[in-house]
Formats: C-alpha cells, structure tokens, sequence
C-alpha cells in the first residue's frame, strides 16, 4: 500500500506541485477564513476581533434580532423568484432565438448586456425608473392616468418584487447564453424523429431536450446562486434595504454588522450561519453534478 | 494646458526628489481619510487643506464616499499597518475601541496647550477623552434635530408664527395639511427617521428623559408613561408625510421645503447649505427652530478626526500640526461657516455667523442644555439595534406595546 | 457554427398561416423583451446628454432637447471626489492595471488547476475542488480582516500585488470550475497518446491542452473582466489609495450626499465605467454562446 502510493505520487508528482497554488489558497484563504470566521461568532468581538469565548451567545442574539430574521425571509422569496423567472424567462429567450430569427446577434446582445454592467447600476437605474416621483409613474401620470400606480421601490408590501425584477433583468441573459449554447450542440435528428411522431414542439423541449440539457441549467444555477447568496451591491443601491426592513438581505446584515456598527461576532454568527446552509443546500447539488460520475479523474 | 503645467510641475518634484535639491525643505505629508465628497463639504476641507498647506505642510487627501465605507477604509489602513496620517469619525464611540487597542497617539500635548479643559463643551470633551488622554480633535459641532421651516409654506397655511410647544407643531401640521402642502417632509431611510424620533424624544421627553433612556438605559424611564407618550407622538407623525417619501434623499427633503411644498423638515443644520446655494435668506424664506419647549436640549454631534498610531517623527509632527490648524479659532469659523455646523469653542467671534448658528452658540452657552448625540452614550451595535426599531416602528403596524419591549431589549442587552 | 435543422424553419415551401402567425409571435416576444432589457441602457444615455435644467423637469424618458455633451466631459475629465476633480480619467487607468495581471493570472491558473483535476490523478484534489466551490458561495466581506491582516504581515496590503492577488483568489473556483468542465469534455485519448509519448504534465499541457482551450478562454476573459472590473469592495480595500479602481471613484461621484444630484453627470460616468465589459460584450458575445456551447459547461 505504501509502495504503492509512492509511486502514484512520484508518477503524478508534477501534478501535485501544480495543484500547490491552489491548495494554498483553498486552505488559507478559504478553510482558514471560514475557520477564523466560525472562531469569531464564538467571541464577543465588536469593532476588532477579539479572542474571548462567549460560547453561543451571538447566536441566541442574531435569532432573536428581527431584522436577520427578515433578512433570511426576503432571501428566500427573492432566490426563489429570482431563479425560477430567470430560468424560465432565461430558457424561453433561448428557444425563440434558436428560431432561425433574424438579426440573431442583435437580440442575444441585448438580452446579454446587462450581465456586463455591475449590480450597482442595475440597482440604480431601476431604482430611478420605478421611483413613483421621476420614473414610470410620474411619465403615465403625465400622460394623463392620474390613478397610475407602480410605486413598488416604496411600497414595503411590493419591494423585494423591485428587487427581482432588477435581479432577474441583471442575470437572465447569463441563462439565455447557457440554454442556447446547450440548444445548439444537440443533434437535429431528434426534430425530424419527433416531426414524424407527430409530437408538439413545446412537449419536445419539455421532455426531452431540457433534460439533455442538464449540466447547461445546473451550472446557469449554480453562478446565479452565488451571485443571489452574495447579493449586496443591488439592495444598498436601490433601496439600502427600506422601506423599513422590508428588504434586507443577509449579506447585508453581515456587512453592515461587520463595518457600521461593529458588530464583529454576531456578523461572523450570521456568516456562519449563511455558509452551513449553503452547505446544506449546494453540497448535494455540487457533488451530484460535478462529481458523481467524474470516472476519470478520480 | 492644465494638463501640461502639471507635468511640468510634477516633473519638477520628481527631478528635486532624485537630486535631493528640496530635501532640506521637504513638506510635512500629512493624507487625511474623510467622506466629504459633496460640494459644501468639500469647500469645508479645502479650509483645513489650505491652511494646512500655508503652514508649511503638504495636505494628501483621501475622501471615501460614504461615511462607513470611509471609516472602514480608514481601519483597514491601521490594522494593515499602513495608517494614514489622519482619519475621520463622527464625535460617538466609533473610535473608542481602536483607542483601547492602542492603535491611536493621543493629542494631549495640543490639547493642554490649548486649554481643550475649558474651551470644549463637556459632552464633546467626554467624546474624544478616554482615560484622561485626548484621542481625537473635535473640528464641529452639528446639532441634528434642528426644525426648519418654509415661510412661505406656512403663510399660505395661515400660521403666523413658527410653533415653540409640541401642541402648536401638531396643530400647524393640520392646518399645512388642510391647505395641501406636505406638512413634513422627510426622506424615508432609516437614519432619517430616527433623527425625526430623536427629535420627539428631546422635544417631548426632554433632556431627562433623553439621557436616562439612551444613556442610562434606565428600565423605569423606558418604561415610564413618558416614553410611551414620545412613541405615540411619533407615530401620530405617519400621516403628516407624503407617499413618497421613502428612500428620499435628505437634501431632496429639503428641497421640498426650498420649494414651498413642505411646511417642516426636522434635519441637522448641514440643511442650512442647500438653503444657502438656493440663495434663499434665513428669516424671509426660512427659519430654524432648535426645540419645542423653552429647555429644549440642544444635542451635540458632530465630527472628530483621529491620528493613528506612528512612531515616525515626521508623522506625529504632522498630527500635531493638523490638529493645530483645525482647532485654530479662525479656521475653525471659516470651516463651520461653510459646513454649516458651529466651532467646538466658546472663545470665537461668532459674529460673521449666520442666525441660526448665532442662535446655537447661545442656547449651547447654557450647559444645563447641552446633551450629547445618542451615538455618544451607547455602543454602534446597540445604536443600530435602537434605529431598526425605530424604522420598523415607521414602516409597519408595530403597537406601542411591542416597541417599548423592543427598546428595553435593545438597550439592556 | 451551421444552424440546424429546426421545426420551423426546416422547410422551403411558402410558410401557412399558422406559420407566419407563429413566427410573428416569435417576434413580438422577443421585441417586447427587447425594449424591456433596452429600457435601462436608454434611460442612461438619454439623460447623460441632458443639461441638468432639462433634467428637473422630470421627464426621464423623453429625448434630450438640446443634445449636450458636457456630462460626458464632466464625468471623464473633472467630476470631483473630495478635493481632487480629475474625474474618472485616473480610475480608469488604474482599473486597467488591475484587470490585465488579474485576469492573465487568474486564467492561466484556473487552466493549470482544471488540466491538473481532469488528467491527472492526485488525491484529494476533487475534496479541494469541492472547497473551493463552496467557498465561492461565502460573502466577500467575510474575508476581508484576515485578508488584511495576512497582506500586512507580507507587505503587500494595498498595493498592486496585493489587489491582484485577491482577485486571482476569488476568481479560482469559477475559472477552475470552467477549464475542469471543458477539459472533460475532451478526448482522453489525446492524453494518453502524449503520455505515451512521453510527453511530461508541462509538455502536455502547453503543447496540447493550451491551444484547445480557447473557446473556453473567451468566455473565461469575458467572465473575469467583467467581474474584476465592475468590482467596488476588493478594490476599495486592498488596492491602496494610489490604485483605487474607477468604481471606487464612480461610487464617490454618485454617492455625494449633500447638493444637488448630477444625474446626468453620474449616468454619463456610469455609461463610461461600463464601457470596458460592454465593449467585450458585444465584440465577443458571439464567442460567449460558442465557447459555452463547445462543452464548456458540460458536467
């Protein structure tokens, strides 16, 4: 066994050299963070970390604060509207692209751009467009609907609905880019088998070509998770998480515990908390996609 | 051309620096992190640049947008053990645990010198004093509840007078209502409404009532019928705000009233810039009303900045310097004129004042009035923990019951 | 790339009338689609040649009346943050000295990493890779005082270095996941081949792999430029006062929280920060959907 392994690495041993700068950062930038992090939530740290240990206290603290309790409702409402409409409008504009439409390019720069501007500007113009007094409101007002009403960025009941539909106008290109480029590696013999079969067009794309399409929408998923678990920028851009609280996010909390009000060890609770149920829910996902069946190189 | 005189310029110094020619003469560097980026505030600092630079030293600036970002740059920079020579913090507790570290010079040199014991009012004195030691030069005082009002607004509402009792300010908020104009305006984000409540609670609570609350964190106080006469009030306010307030920026707010489309805007005396570059006149287009009842405590904010820690002789002469020239009474007239906020010292001529400002200086002459900023008597956890309240407070149907629990939660941990 | 063979479009013959309802259809969806996805970038750059007096009337969708381009001037040449009015001129060249190592760097390594974790067999790296990936998912801002507190100690806090550096690490997982996916998808046999060659892990992977990468590496570039440069906090933090990156210096223009709003000003100045990741955009998005489509993202 030890022979064995021996000679695995001495015939890999360049392999393992190359991996070293990325083993570096996985363990000191990433283990060693979270380790660190998960340390602090046990301290009381405020404004420097401290190396006291307080045991579960900045726990009880941050399930009993209303607003991070908030903050996990809104995340969960906005992820999953967010995901679903992206994915569905994400899908839906790749279809109708891959129609042999005209000006092809045209459209698919359109519906890509946006993923090239920051979440700041995304949050800031929709911010400017739906605000009731500059925006949409005040132009059909001005038209002469006075009993116009689209005043979701102040409306606590409707502005996480803003928030999404900034969100899904920021990331549903990246879906559309995926699907389409999955759509055109699929063989066309399956059209002219299911023409024969008489089968509808949407009932071939339901089932059978999405789920060919598999590793395509499980990635789009997956990029577009982290962006919405991290998401930050486009909430203090375009409401800073008002009406109230109604739209906070945790990343906000997080960041705002950390630097505003120095907050260190219930930030790092919060974090702690927001990375466990990453876990929870992307180990199963990660480890179904990518590495279940990677016979290869394991 | 500009372009091309800078190059000359820089040149200039680049070839001095690599031959040694200005090396005898070498200015005193001194980089500055603060978050006045806007217009006024900029013209503000250019008073401290300027003066700093006509003393012989070189003034780097470094302004981050936004006062937590700012702050946090400037943290970052000391615990990287890159500090600059200068940072930034609002007069409140945000520094006092970077004191405690050890991670800032104290000042207490300049400080004896000029006599900080006797020109400072104690609330700001207690602020940047820990352990006996200044840490920090105070370079303003801003009072942030001031009450502003447009003349005009509440002529055509038929108020002839500005309100002096929290019964009169009620009632003319009706009567602005009845004549259609918004009767408050306020921008819904969270800081500015806890400033609207901070003002209820000094106007209806009190100085007592201020302090035993928010500094004392006195159980019985919270829980007294005059808390819960100060929430009531406060959220009796609600209808007196128009739709679309929320998310409003404050000089927006403020621009209602430039407008004549508002009647009040509880906000800090930084308001008094945006009137001034409207050129609109104290006292014919607008006025100020620093409380509703005749010992209404004026409360002391304001701006500090710090000098981290450095061994370096040529650093800690620059410090000096700075705070020297920030604290000079001169300097310190010409820079609150512009920021809008009044000098930390009793012994300036306050006569190139504006009224409002005139009238601050008197009120604070009576230190029975002074109070000090709520971020001055809690910790910035606790003080956000109260704010989320007070939000929530606005913006949903929370009962009066349920934010009493609240705040005796927030406040006694 | 041929287009295949389609349901609607597979036949010559003059089109039914379902059909051409069904291809209007087509159309209407993805123009109405359009102008919704349009209507950001329009309102941008109508008001950034507005005057700003245009501007108060409040008509935020109606076409400049007098065409203006001082906003533009203002935002690239003298927009003022703090005392220093040089506008975003100098942002830009720092951004660009951020982007180019960090994005050579960021992608040669996640190539290096994917080639290793695809052809070679070294334990425990799908367990690093695994890390890795779940580290992505950790918001920024959690790792910022350690971050600061171990460039300090190195020497490289707030330096170019050490900007970089931040963004080669926070680009790893999604650069690794990107070159590990496509390296699965091709030919092991070319491997073997080269092994059996005796071609060594560095032959093999400048020789061979590298040449096949590019589909993949344009979406890499694409990906990495627009992240590094739309990024705000990294910069902000670890870039030091000489480098700070034009966002830093777009959020200082746009955040001034006292005076009138610039509106024109700050939507020419965010039109202008976002110029370097649109131009890649529309130059190589046709390249996007190709280089994902050649296997990029096959699990």
């Amino acid at each position: 066994m030890g022979a064995e392994f021996t000679r695995h690495v001495r015939r890999n041993l360049v392999a393992y050299i190359a991996l070293l700068p990325m083993a570096a950062v996985v363990i000191f930038a990433y283990l060693g963070t979270m380790a660190w992090s998960v340390r602090l939530s046990f301290s009381s740290s405020k404004l420097l970390p401290r190396n006291d240990f307080v045991g579960f206290a900045q726990y009880v603290t941050l399930f009993d604060t209303s607003r991070w309790l908030t903050s996990l409702g809104n995340l969960a409402v906005i992820a999953f509207f967010f995901l679903l409409i992206c994915f569905v409008l994400g899908c839906l504009l790749a279809i109708f692209i891959d129609q042999n439409v005209r000006a092809e390019s045209l459209f698919r720069t359109v519906f890509l751009y946006p993923y090239a501007m920051s979440f700041v500007v995304a949050g800031l113009i929709w911010q400017w467009i739906l605000n009731p007094d500059l925006g949409i409101q005040a132009t059909m007002r001005g038209f002469g609907f006075s009993g116009f009403v689209l005043d979701w960025v102040v409306n606590p009941r409707m502005v996480l609905y803003a928030v999404i539909l900034a969100t899904v106008w920021h990331g549903s290109g990246l879906v559309m880019a995926l699907i389409l480029a999955g759509l055109r590696g699929i063989d066309g013999e399956i059209w002219r088998a299911t023409r024969i079969d008489g089968i509808p067009a949407w009932r071939v794309y339901l089932s059978i070509v999405l789920p060919m399409l598999r590793p395509m929408i499980i990635t789009s998923l997956v990029l577009l998770s982290i962006s919405i678990v991290k998401m930050y920028d486009v909430v203090v851009a375009m409401t800073n998480g008002g009406p109230g609280t109604a739209s906070e996010v945790p990343a906000k909390f997080i960041m705002d515990n950390l630097f505003e009000r120095a907050n260190i060890g219930l930030a790092t609770a919060a974090s702690t908390v927001m990375l466990i149920t990453v876990l929870l829910v992307m180990a199963p996902v990660i480890y179904s996609q990518y590495f279940r069946k990677s016979g290869r190189a394991a | 051309m500009i372009a091309m005189k800078q190059m000359v310029a820089v040149s200039a110094i680049a070839l001095a620096a690599a031959t040694g020619i200005a090396r005898a003469e070498e200015p005193l560097n001194a980089e500055v992190i603060h978050w006045w980026t806007s217009g006024g505030e900029s013209a503000a600092i250019a008073v401290f640049a300027d003066a700093f630079n006509a003393a012989g030293g070189k003034w780097v600036d470094n302004a981050v947008a936004g006062g937590s970002a700012a702050r946090s740059a400037a943290i970052n920079r000391i615990i990287g053990g890159d500090p600059s020579t200068a940072a930034l913090f609002n007069t409140s507790r945000q520094y006092h645990e970077i004191i405690g570290e050890g991670l800032l010079n104290d000042i207490d040199a300049v400080a004896s010198k000029n006599d900080w014991d006797k020109v400072l009012p104690a609330p700001i004195a207690n602020a940047v004093k820990v352990d006996g030691k200044y840490y920090a030069a105070p370079v303003n005082i801003h009072m942030p509840l001031w009450i502003w009002y447009s003349v005009a607004a509440l002529d055509k509402a038929g108020i002839d007078k500005p309100p002096e009792t929290m019964e009169q300010f009620l009632a003319d908020l009706d009567k602005l209502k009845a004549a259609g104009i918004i009767p408050l305006a306020l921008g819904g984000q969270r800081w500015q409404e806890n400033s609207l409540f901070s003002a209820v609670l000094t106007n209806v609570g009190g100085a007592k009532l201020w302090t035993s609350v928010y500094g004392d964190k006195d159980e019985a106080a919270i829980r007294s019928p005059e808390f819960r006469k100060v929430i009531e009030t406060f959220v009796s306010l609600k209808p007196y705000v128009d739709q679309a307030s929320q998310g409003r920026n404050w000089n927006d707010a403020t621009a209602l009233l430039i407008k004549d489309e508002a009647g009040f805007q509880v906000m800090g005396d930084w308001a008094k810039g945006e009137f001034k570059q409207a050129n609109k006149e104290i006292g014919k287009d607008y006025g100020c009303i620093p409380g509703l009842r005749p010992d209404a405590p004026y409360v002391l904010g304001g701006d500090v900045f710090v000098f981290p820690k450095t061994d370096d002789a040529e650093q800690v002469k620059a410090q000096h310097l700075l705070v020297e020239i920030m604290t000079d009474p001169d300097v310190q007239v010409k820079f609150n004129n512009l920021k809008g906020s009044i000098p930390i010292r009793s012994d300036v001529d306050v006569s190139s004042l504006d009224a409002c400002a005139q009238l601050g200086m008197k009120i604070m002459s009576d230190p029975a009035r002074q109070v000090p900023d709520a971020s001055q008597m809690m910790e910035e956890f606790v003080y956000g923990s109260v704010q989320d309240i007070v939000t929530e407070l606005w913006n949903t149907p929370m009962t009066v019951d349920q934010a009493i629990d609240r705040f005796e939660k927030a406040l006694k941990g | 790339m041929m287009p295949q063979a389609k349901p609607a479009a597979a036949a010559k013959r003059p089109l039914t009338y379902q059909e051409v309802w069904g291809r209007a259809g087509i159309y209407a969806f993805l123009g109405v689609l359009a102008l919704f996805f349009l209507l950001p970038l329009y309102v941008m750059l109508v008001t950034s040649f507005k005057s700003m007096d245009e501007i108060r009337l409040g008509l935020i969708f109606s076409l400049p009346q007098q065409f203006t381009v001082d906003a533009w001037v203002k935002a690239w040449t003298s927009a003022c943050t703090g005392l220093e009015c040089t506008g975003l001129r100098v942002g830009f060249g720092n951004s660009v000295k951020i982007l180019l190592p960090s994005v050579v760097f960021s992608i040669l390594l996640g190539a290096l990493n994917g080639y290793a974790l695809s052809f070679w067999k070294v334990k425990g790296a799908n367990v690093l890779f695994a890390c890795l990936l779940l580290g992505s998912f950790i918001p920024y801002q959690v790792f910022i005082y350690p971050l600061v507190r171990v460039y300090a100690q190195t020497g490289i806090y707030g330096s170019l270095p050490g900007i970089v550096l931040t963004h080669v690490i926070f680009g790893m997982p999604v650069m690794t996941l990107l070159f590990r996916n496509y390296y699965s998808g091709l030919p092991v046999e070319l491997f073997k081949a080269a092994r059996i060659d005796g071609a060594g892990f560095w032959k093999i992977f400048i020789a061979i792999i590298l040449p096949m990468s590019v589909p993949i590496a344009i979406v890499a570039v694409i990906m990495q430029v627009t992240a590094i440069w739309n990024d705000f906090l990294l910069g902000l933090v670890f870039a030091g006062r000489e480098n700070l990156p034009m966002t830093v210096q777009l959020n200082n223009i746009v955040n001034t929280t006292t005076g009138e709003r610039a509106y024109n000003v700050n939507m020419a100045a965010t039109v202008l920060t976002s110029l370097v990741p649109l131009a890649v955009y529309l130059l190589s998005g046709r390249w996007f959907v190709r280089g994902i489509a050649s296997g990029a993202v096959k699990g």
